[in-house]
């Protein structure tokens, strides 16, 4: 009889169908992100801090379990879970972008900031993880938003308003980059 | 003495989004403090340059407002015949590039306005004292470190206009500008 291959608790493709549901779904996305930043937690802990509803908390635990994406921590009631960290890079024709924590957390702000939602609309989740990079630098002083127009072919104020929306997130996760 | 408050793009982009409250804080502070906002023209030009900004809520910024009440005036163009404000911006340019690591191409002289202005004040004696309101940090770092350099120092202070800078504006302001009947 065949024996089933050990689990790795991080099966690789659905692993990457649940990071484009992540990438998808601002909702799921901020539940990963708190989980990730402030786990071990249990259901009701992200009901409570994330508004969700329950049925649909659950489901998404549920989902990010079943990817590997966060674990059952305790084994007794209630349930804690923690996340693990990704870096999913990707690579076509030449172009090569890695889904890190940070840009999961950038696009779970975009239910409550317009900002980042306007700019993902107009230049795409590959747009927001370069203008993310640059929102480290600009925190770290090293770039400033008149040089990140030339060089993302902005303009200087589209620059300014998406390095400061993206400013507390590379100010979170900044520890995790350097 | 007399104090010039220099702003810069962000600001007012600091300022933006869907409720005014923010804005709304910040003329009032300044009303009240009898202080106007005073903008190199470069960053005038940022602030209406772009009609795709408006999309944003933060791009959306009644800044005109301020123009018309007099709490933001857009400075006169820059004097580059005045040997201190065009040897300062040079500075700052090579500054800025160090700064950032990226080759001195890559910074306009247009960058270096918010730290020739700063510079064009004090050398003119329009004003004893200097406070830069900036997100740009190389720029600030630039005012902060070249003017001193030619003979102003603890002329000219850098704020880093955050969140919570913005939110502690009216102290701030009426602190560093005091009034007359201040003990």
């Amino acid at each position: 009889m065949a024996k089933s291959p050990p689990q790795s608790g991080r099966p690789p493709i659905q692993q990457l169908q649940t990071v484009a549901d992540l990438l998808d779904t601002p909702a799921l996305a901020r539940l990963y992100a708190h989980i990730l930043q402030h786990g071990p937690v249990t259901v009701s802990d992200l009901i409570d801090e994330l508004d969700i509803p329950q049925g649909t908390a659950y489901d998404y635990v549920q989902n990010l379990e079943n990817a590997g994406l966060v674990e059952r921590t305790r084994d007794q009631r209630p349930y804690e879970y923690a996340a693990e960290s990704i870096a999913l890079t990707l690579s076509t024709d030449g172009e090569t972008q890695t889904i890190t924590p940070a840009l999961i957390a950038a696009v779970a702000r975009r239910d409550q900031d317009e900002d980042i939602d306007v700019y993902i609309e107009r230049h795409g989740l590959d747009g927001l993880a370069v203008a993310l990079e640059y929102a480290y630098e600009y925190i770290d002083g090293t770039v400033n938003h008149r040089i990140a127009a030339r060089e993302l072919d902005l303009s200087p104020l589209e620059a300014e308003i998406i390095l400061q929306a993206l400013e507390p997130v590379a100010t979170e996760y900044a520890d995790d980059v350097a | 003495m007399t104090t010039v408050y220099i702003a810069d793009t962000g600001v007012l982009v600091r300022c933006g989004g869907p409720n005014k409250d923010k804005f709304q804080r910040l003329r009032r502070a300044l009303r009240q403090a009898g202080v106007a906002l005073r903008v190199p023209q470069r960053v005038y030009e940022e602030l209406g340059g772009d009609p795709a900004a408006n999309e944003y809520p933060s791009g959306n910024i009644p800044y005109s407002d301020g123009f018309e009440e007099g709490w933001i005036v857009v400075a006169d163009e820059l004097d580059h015949t005045n040997p201190l404000v065009s040897t300062v911006m040079d500075e700052a340019r090579r500054f800025i590039a160090n700064e950032t690591d990226r080759d001195q191409d890559i910074t306009e002289k247009a960058d270096t306005a918010l730290v020739g202005l700063a510079a064009e004040v004090l050398g003119t004696g329009q004003a004893d004292h200097v406070v830069l309101l900036t997100t740009d940090k190389p720029a600030g770092r630039a005012a902060e470190t070249l003017p001193p350099q030619h003979g102003f120092s603890d002329r000219i202070e850098f704020r880093y206009v955050s969140v919570e800078y913005l939110e502690t504006i009216s102290q701030r302001i009426s602190i560093t500008q005091p009034r007359g009947d201040d003990r």
